[in-house]
């Protein structure tokens, strides 16, 4: 019995050590510790032994056991040590990584995505109206008188088309300030809405391209002052341009807004103290105020109870103006040049 | 409207201790923007932008008074000298009869003087070039001189080469022609302000330039200066069409203050005595038919602390507009206020006067503070107007797809259909730009043209599309449309196409071979038609999708199907078919052949050969090879009797 303990203790340590692999040691282990492997059955024989040598073989197995045990755990270590060099020394990790695809959104996609959030986190609804529109809801309505610069057919692109009775000519909206129109005649205060829309007017060099993007927004309630207005310009240059970007107001002339503002940030090169790029340290972000009470006459919003503000901006000025994108023909963010849409 | 001016020349008229940074920064917080300050010698150049409203500010004496108001109520010393020119008697003893139409013209104010042609004197000439005119002979250097310094444009004529007795202002007759004094010819519309001789010779395009067989030259002696306030809209419509900007035009298109007029009248007269050895030989001319009365606004103090977000003292408020010119009244809790002639045009509502009272007070003063949010108004993320746009965009990028912005407006050759079908601009920038396009893939297409030396990409675009209506709007529908450069991409883009809509929740979508026009396929979600996929050649392929429909349909409702702890069977099986049958039909045959069909799919075409793989399970047993042989039989018999498929 001791023989044939010690002969499978050579027999398993022999076979154990010659494993080059972890399966092999898995069918080694299997093959000796098994339920019904060659030691296990082994150990079950000495129960026939007779009683005064159970002990001393009982030790003996035991040891056997163990050693093997031992074996078998050393040489998985080793195994799984040697496959982990093989791993490192074959592969090369300064290999290139095999991609998924990744395309890109354009710069204006981008920007308004950002915008919207932005303008969505002080409770603003972003709201889609007609880019085609009547006279009535680009112009009349917003109170331009009718011999107007931006009425006539140097500025504005008129579709050649019937006038309507009553709201006159169809156009392209030169101004995403229609949507205060389509949206005041809609819904009664309190408003809070943004508009990102595509713009049009005729005119093409490289800081103007007859097609662009604007960002209204407007806010009508009871209430609502020009400090309302400063909050939230207050709080969209600094969310969208930075901590040290500052912004002011100061008079300008719109006919829709009375007073009418011009937004300045510092400009993001020299912040503010003046440069070759800039007027002055400041760089006009766009135009902004109290909604006019003609507007709001025409559209049947109680101007005694009610007031209002609106701003609206170009989304491809923003882009511009802010740190880092210096693009020196707006034209180029329609030409749809992949070397230049595949960098954003 | 831009306005260079020196600081000496300001400074003629506003006497203040503020330096000239000083006065620029308040100007442009509290006035009109100074957008460059530079040093000329030892002078400084104020480069000023003037908005449309405030044309009474395009003048040396307009933004004297402006500063003085502005810097004084932001802590500096500051007057106003008031102009005190001499004045000429006014009256009747006139060489010419002046005949006016005052429809067209509100006030004419017209002198006659013996003159001689001299030089300049150096410092007018240097304060007209700093100010971007050119400075040409003593007579016309007058005019601009007057322009710039009191804001109203004048002319001056040679009297000799008039050589007439009667001036008579009138509307042009269309097709009639002149020569400006630079000589170039133009032929009239119709509608503009002209002067004539009563024989017929226009000798004058009011308000915009004067003509050659007019002007002064060397060997003038005598002159017809002369004032002319015109109607703004003749003015605006004249310089445009005819295209000549000169700055007279773009300062009475706005209109100008006829107040105004005589002054710069006694202003010229002053400066030709000064620098043409000028002699009046005629009374001032005055015909001034209509004067405007003013503007009378009353606002209360309640309504400017709404407005403004705070209180303004109100004393404050009643010096700030006085010192603007105003003619103020206080009683109790309300301005009683006059507007004066210079601001008529742009003052005339409670919140015109507020904006004066703010903008003096400071913008910068006033507080910032966040408008509060709406109340009673939910928020459903997917049902956002916007939602499924960013998400199919984002999904793009994902698939490798770079998103363009293309022009809403294009070419004749690149509207799909017949033009007729098109709304199209009357004026257009240029026939590239002209119609409104009712597709995207031909913009996608120009793309393709601009990017030649690529040889394989993918472009998508989400934009609108115009549909002409009759007597209404058009209208606007958002399509999703890409493109793909790469051969035998039809599958790539298909398999784009059904990854979008799952990922939406549309799970009925399904393809049909086009029967006509470029070949490809037709999208449908179930038996709505969605859009098409187009194989335009080997190596392009595009579609173009319903966006507004896919926005309808899409979902983020999930439905739970038990996971099955019984094994599936999985088994190939090769049929022999036709070309011409397709092969999502087959797969629907096969699919309805028993619920067991859990799933199939095409695995390899080879010939006529086309091999299925098969996934059959059941949810409640465990299947044995005898029930797959079955429904393998049932397939089998199935695809025989509907396409006359054949096995291997």
């Amino acid at each position: 019995m001791e023989e044939e303990l010690l002969s499978i203790k050579n027999n398993a340590v022999s076979l154990i050590l010659d494993a080059s692999d972890l399966e092999t040691l898995e069918d080694i282990k299997l093959q000796f510790l098994g339920k019904s492997g060659k030691l296990t059955l082994a150990i079950k024989e000495i129960a026939k032994l007779p009683q005064e040598r159970r002990p001393s073989v009982g030790i003996l197995a035991n040891e056997v056991k163990s050693t093997i045990e031992e074996a078998i755990e050393n040489q998985e270590s080793n195994l799984k040590t040697q496959a982990s060099k093989r791993i490192r020394e074959k592969i090369d990790v300064t290999n290139p990584g095999i991609r998924p695809p990744l395309g890109h959104l354009h710069l204006v996609t981008q920007a308004i995505e950002e915008i919207t959030e932005i303008f969505k986190s002080i409770g603003f609804e972003r709201k889609r109206y007609p880019e085609v529109e009547w006279d009535w809801y680009a112009f009349e309505a917003l109170n331009f008188p009718p011999n107007h610069p931006a009425r006539d057919d140097w500025e504005t692109f008129f579709i050649d088309s019937e006038p309507h009775k009553k709201f006159g000519p169809m156009l392209l909206t030169p101004h995403t300030s229609s949507g205060q129109i389509r949206e005041m005649e809609r819904n009664k205060p309190p408003i809070k809405m943004l508009n990102i829309a595509k713009c049009y007017r005729r005119q093409s060099d490289v800081s103007h391209t007859p097609m662009f993007h604007q960002f209204e927004g407007l806010v009508v309630d009871r209430g609502i002052s020009i400090a309302h207005l400063k909050g939230v310009l207050d709080f969209f240059v600094k969310s969208y341009f930075g901590d040290k970007r500052e912004s002011r107001i100061r008079p300008y002339h719109f006919e829709f807004t009375e007073p009418s503002f011009e937004v300045d940030v510092t400009c993001g090169v020299c912040l503010g103290k003046g440069c070759r790029l800039c007027k002055e340290g400041w760089l006009e972000l766009g135009g902004a105020g109290m909604v006019h009470p003609n507007v709001f006459k025409n559209v049947g919003i109680d101007h005694g109870e009610f007031t209002g503000f609106a701003f609206g901006w170009g989304v491809e000025r923003v882009l511009m103006m802010k740190e880092g994108i210096e693009i020196d023909d707006i034209r180029l963010l329609y030409s749809n040049k992949l070397e230049f849409l595949e960098q954003f | 409207m831009q306005i260079k001016i020196l600081d000496s020349w300001l400074r003629e008229y506003l006497k203040t201790e503020a330096t000239h940074s000083d006065i620029a920064r308040v100007l442009s917080l509290t006035s009109v923007s100074v957008e460059k300050l530079q040093g000329v010698g030892d002078d400084f150049l104020y480069d000023i932008e003037i908005t449309t409203n405030r044309v009474d500010l395009m003048s040396v004496i307009g933004l004297a008074r402006e500063a003085q108001a502005t810097l004084s109520e932001s802590g500096f010393k500051a007057e106003l000298r008031k102009p005190s020119f001499v004045q000429i008697k006014k009256g009747n003893n006139f060489p010419i009869e002046i005949k006016n139409d005052p429809e067209l013209v509100n006030r004419v104010c017209a002198v006659v003087l013996e003159v001689n042609v001299k030089e300049t004197p150096k410092e007018i000439a240097q304060r007209l070039e700093a100010s971007g005119v050119r400075p040409l002979n003593n007579l016309i250097d007058v005019t601009n001189y007057v322009m710039r310094e009191t804001g109203h444009p004048a002319h001056v004529f040679d009297f000799d080469l008039l050589n007439t007795d009667k001036l008579l202002i009138r509307k042009s007759r269309k097709g009639e022609k002149i020569v400006t004094l630079d000589n170039k010819e133009y032929s009239l519309l119709g509608e503009d302000i002209v002067m004539e001789d009563g024989s017929g010779r226009i000798v004058d395009l009011l308000g915009i330039m004067g003509l050659s067989n007019s002007v002064v030259s060397d060997r003038t002696k005598k002159i017809l200066f002369f004032i002319d306030n015109n109607e703004p809209k003749h003015i605006r419509n004249t310089s445009m069409s005819l295209g000549i900007r000169t700055e007279a035009a773009i300062l009475n298109e706005k209109g100008v203050d006829p107040e105004n007029a005589l002054n710069a009248m006694y202003r010229g007269i002053e400066l030709y005595k000064e620098i043409a050895d000028g002699k009046t030989v005629s009374d001032v001319l005055d015909i001034y038919q209509s004067r405007y009365p003013p503007n009378k606004i009353e606002i209360s103090f309640e309504k400017i602390r709404k407005v403004i977000g705070e209180d303004i003292p109100p004393e404050k408020a009643e010096r700030i507009l006085r010192k603007l010119g105003f003619d103020v009244r206080v009683d109790k809790d309300k301005l009683y206020v006059s507007v004066p002639s210079l601001r008529r045009n742009d003052v005339s509502t409670e919140e015109d006067l507020i904006e004066e009272i703010a903008r003096v007070f400071g913008y910068q003063n006033l507080k910032s503070i966040l408008p509060p949010v709406n109340q009673n108004r939910k928020f459903v993320k997917y049902e956002d107007e916007f939602y499924w746009e960013g998400y199919v965009k984002t999904s793009m990028k994902y698939y490798g797809f770079t998103e363009v912005y293309t022009y809403s407006l294009v070419p004749e050759d690149l509207y799909e259909g017949p033009v007729e079908n098109a709304l199209s601009l009357k004026n257009p920038l240029s026939s590239d730009m002209k119609y409104l396009r009712g597709s995207l893939t031909p913009s996608l297409l120009s793309v393709l043209d601009e990017n030649k030396k690529k040889s394989e990409f993918k472009i998508f675009e989400i934009s609108n599309i115009y549909k002409k209506r009759k007597a209404d709007l058009p209208n606007e529908n958002l399509a999703f449309s890409a493109l793909v450069k790469k051969s035998n991409a039809f599958f790539e883009v298909k398999g784009v196409i059904e990854a979008i809509f799952e990922d939406l929740g549309i799970f009925s979508i399904n393809f049909k071979k086009r029967s006509e026009g470029a070949g490809g396929a037709e999208i449908f979600v179930k038996s709505q038609k969605v859009g098409y996929i187009e194989l335009l050649s080997d190596d392009v392929c595009d579609f173009e999708i319903n966006f507004n429909l896919v926005k309808k349909l899409a979902t983020r409702k999930k439905t739970y199907t038990p996971i099955t702890k019984f094994p599936e069977l999985i088994e190939d099986l090769a049929v022999v078919l036709t070309s011409n049958i397709s092969t999502i039909d087959v797969l629907n045959e096969i699919k309805n052949v028993d619920p067991l069909v859990k799933d199939v799919s095409l695995l390899d075409r080879f010939e006529d050969t086309r091999t299925f793989h098969i996934i059959y399970q059941s949810i409640n047993r465990n299947l044995t090879k005898e029930d797959v042989a079955q429904l393998r039989e049932r397939i089998k018999k199935t695809l025989q009797e509907k396409f006359s498929a054949q096995f291997k």
